[in-house]
């Protein structure tokens, strides 16, 4: 499928929420990571390292785009630091209209809100390190996501001792 | 997103999942899944709207203790932009950038 009908098609996905919700509730997920318990946060929010995991195909501005030509998707990722100037994001996702995430990235990456939630004291600090990666993920791509990606993605939040992970789509 | 969050989970980090399609968030429930009726791409609100993308994600910090059960979806009454959002907080830090010549 060419890329301006991906891009094309996204517009109406992200204009009329019906269309999305029609869409998933026919494709069949793969479901190979079980639920955990609900594990406990280490400490209160307000003293609590919180990072964020996004399906939204944000990245470095330098760093590779997303493969838009597979058309199972994209399982990789990107590492953004904590510290980014919002101008260095870019997002590179055809399946849903980023048009607004463009101008503001904090539609989807609320990464400057939660600077500000640190300043009013709400949360602690923001770690050192997100993650981007991109949803829409099919077939061998979402494959690799369960056999592999979402675990490596899962260690870099455990390595950086982070306590409270938000996850959002795009 | 429900399958990363998890495996964060999983190796003992609390999550919270945003999701604005509620029959994706019913396929595959992340450990704990905050719903807003807002569009994709806009998940925390409109551009620039700095209250309402706080008060997002300020939902989500809550549903850290407020989700009972693994799977447990809260949905937030927000209405786009038919709704009056708590004022902006720790716009300081903005502040003390260099005034603009």
């Amino acid at each position: 499928m060419p890329r301006w009908w991906n891009q094309f098609q996204s517009l109406f996905y992200s204009r009329f929420r019906w269309l999305p919700e029609r869409a998933a509730s026919r494709v069949r997920r793969p479901t190979d990571i079980p639920m955990p318990p609900l594990a406990s946060l280490r400490r209160p929010l307000s003293e609590a390292r919180v990072g964020v995991i996004t399906a939204a195909g944000i990245h470095f501005a330098h760093d590779r785009p997303f493969d838009m030509a597979n058309k199972e998707g994209d399982a990789s990722f990107r590492i953004v630091p904590g510290d980014v100037h919002v101008e260095d994001i870019r997002i590179t996702h055809d399946y849903y209209d980023h048009s607004a995430a463009d101008r503001d990235v904090n539609c989807v990456f609320p990464v400057e809100r939660m600077r500000e939630l640190v300043v009013a004291g709400e949360i602690g600090e923001v770690a050192p390190r997100h993650v981007g990666m991109m949803g829409h993920l099919l077939g061998s791509q979402a494959e690799r996501l369960v056999g592999a990606t979402a675990r490596e993605m899962a260690e870099i939040f455990l390595a950086d001792q982070v306590d409270l992970v938000l996850a959002t789509p795009g | 997103m429900g399958l990363v969050a998890r495996q964060i989970e999983t190796l003992g980090i609390p999550t919270v999942t945003l999701s604005v399609v509620q029959s994706m968030t019913e396929a595959t429930p992340a450990p704990r899944n905050v719903l807003v009726r807002f569009r994709l791409g806009q998940l925390f609100g409109e551009p620039g709207a700095v209250g309402q993308q706080q008060a997002v994600l300020r939902a989500m910090l809550k549903a850290v203790d407020g989700a009972t059960h693994p799977g447990a979806v809260i949905q937030l009454p927000y209405r786009w932009k038919r709704e009056s959002y708590p004022a902006p907080v720790g716009l300081a830090a903005r502040a003390q950038d260099p005034p603009m010549s």
